[in-house]
């Protein structure tokens, strides 16, 4: 069946609590979120895998209501492949044959070494492989969601820089939402989810910086 | 189908699967050579169907187990089975696709076993040689029915409890079932239980489906009736397999 073109979003209802079996983050606020980067902040173990896995479905909220439109993918952090098999393997493996050659393409600009066992690639080009595999299996006819664990742990910023380039290319039917810890103040995040105390805001701003918003996290 | 895919091509990768092909072909051929068949020509025959079928149990029972064990474990354990749930491939798709991947190497295996009997140990005797192709495929047919939802079992034990244990918890119901049970059956008729009769009564009887004696013995094909009374047998043993395999699979190690 084919499925009609539409916008990715995600909408967070007030009142909507995570967490695993007691509370780790509560929206008072009514979120949306559309096509785009977004990114998710919090400091470690306040939730943002919780929040990710929610929306991803693999784990119940505590309470309250969500909506996910869009085709999801849910990228955890420590998702590995089989040590053997390589990334040419997993690429010709999971991805649409006519997006194969510019998977490898890509590859080969980030410098990943696509004939090389999964299990000898070192944290990056592990992650570079993950995220190749993520970014190549979006759906051009529906919009798509990507939630993104962590994505650039890891990451030479050469590599960074790629995907961030392709991410703006395909904002309009891919909403990523990705948490992660920034490493330079001027980072721009025109859209964030924060979570800080119990509390899961969201802040949105052109101009809007990692300098102005760590300052909110406690 | 892409976590098919994915599975078959790691399978692949490992290699592990080409020294089961390699015993398959090669020791039907190569074990009757060392043994008397050598001194007595009319033996060969006999021993290259012991040597056929044996290898086939032990390669299924031994790798096949172990790499639906050991995939089961690794989906849930890696995160590729919470991404590709995700992705919106449920979990009894999952367990399918594993499944699938795993039994494709496990079926060519059969059916070179059954092609070495049917081809390279038939009897020389007109009629005998009748009857031999009927139970070849008989054998295969039953053989497949009771590995493929063991290796489903394997595959979703090991994914809530671990590779060893979706491994060997699996193995020996096989091994029990094929041998155990005579032993039970024996110790039934010395002495009357009626614990042990209900044992024996509800176990997995996967004797039945083993059929190399009946090779051997060249007794001939099973009667019509007694091989569908046995495939629905084991066409029940599967049903009962595919629900506890499907409530025991799971995606993701618990949180």
């Amino acid at each position: 069946m084919m499925m009609s073109k539409q916008a990715p979003s995600i909408h967070l209802d007030p009142g909507l609590e995570i967490g695993y079996g007691s509370p780790l983050a509560r929206f008072g606020q009514e979120v949306t979120l559309t096509g785009g980067t977004h990114f998710l902040l919090a400091r470690n173990g306040r939730g943002k895998t919780t929040l990710l896995r929610t929306l991803a479905k693999t784990l119940k909220p505590l309470a309250g209501n969500f909506r996910v439109e869009g085709f999801v993918q849910y990228l955890p952090e420590d998702l590995r492949f089989d040590p053997e098999i390589t990334p040419a393997m997993i690429f010709r493996m999971l991805l649409p044959k006519n997006k194969l050659a510019d998977a490898l393409e890509l590859a080969g600009r980030i410098e990943l070494d696509v004939k090389k066992p999964y299990g000898r690639l070192s944290t990056g080009n592990r992650r570079k492989t993950n995220l190749i595999m993520a970014e190549f299996s979006v759906k051009p006819d529906t919009g798509n969601i990507l939630l993104l664990d962590e994505p650039f742990s890891g990451l030479d910023a050469f590599a960074r820089q790629a995907f961030e380039e392709i991410w703006k290319k395909s904002s309009d039917n891919v909403l990523r939402l990705v948490s992660c810890h920034p490493d330079y103040d001027s980072m721009e995040m025109p859209s964030a989810v924060m979570i800080e105390g119990q509390n899961a805001r969201h802040f949105t701003g052109e101009g809007q910086t990692w300098s102005g918003l760590k300052n909110l996290m406690n | 189908m892409r976590l098919f895919r994915l599975t078959f091509a790691t399978i692949l990768q490992r290699k592990s699967w080409a020294i089961c092909a390699f015993a398959v072909l090669v020791l039907p051929f190569a074990l009757p050579m060392i043994s008397s068949a050598t001194e007595k020509p009319i033996l060969l025959q006999p021993a290259r169907i012991l040597a056929a079928w044996g290898t086939l149990w032990v390669s299924t029972l031994l790798w096949g187990l172990f790499t639906a064990a050991r995939e089961g474990e690794t989906n849930a354990k890696t995160g590729v089975g919470e991404y590709f749930q995700t992705t919106g491939t449920s979990a009894t798709r999952q367990l399918f696709e594993i499944w699938l991947a795993v039994f494709s190497f496990v079926a060519p295996l059969a059916l070179i076993t059954a092609a070495i009997s049917q081809f390279a140990a038939a009897p020389s005797d007109p009629v005998e040689r009748s009857m031999w192709l009927v139970l070849n495929l008989q054998y295969t047919a039953l053989f497949l029915l009771v590995i493929a939802p063991l290796l489903a079992f394997a595959t979703a034990i090991a994914s809530r409890f671990g590779g060893i244990t979706g491994f060997t918890v699996t193995l020996f119901i096989t091994l029990y079932g094929l041998y155990g049970i005579g032993y039970l059956d024996n110790m039934l008729k010395l002495e009357a239980n009626p614990i042990l009769h209900g044992v024996w009564l509800f176990s997995p009887h996967y004797n039945f489906a083993d059929l190399t004696q009946r090779l051997y013995f060249k007794t001939g094909a099973l009667p019509t009736n007694a091989f569908w009374s046995m495939t629905v047998y084991f066409a029940g043993i599967l049903a009962v397999y595919v629900g506890l395999s499907r409530l025991c699979f799971r995606t993701k190690l618990s949180a």
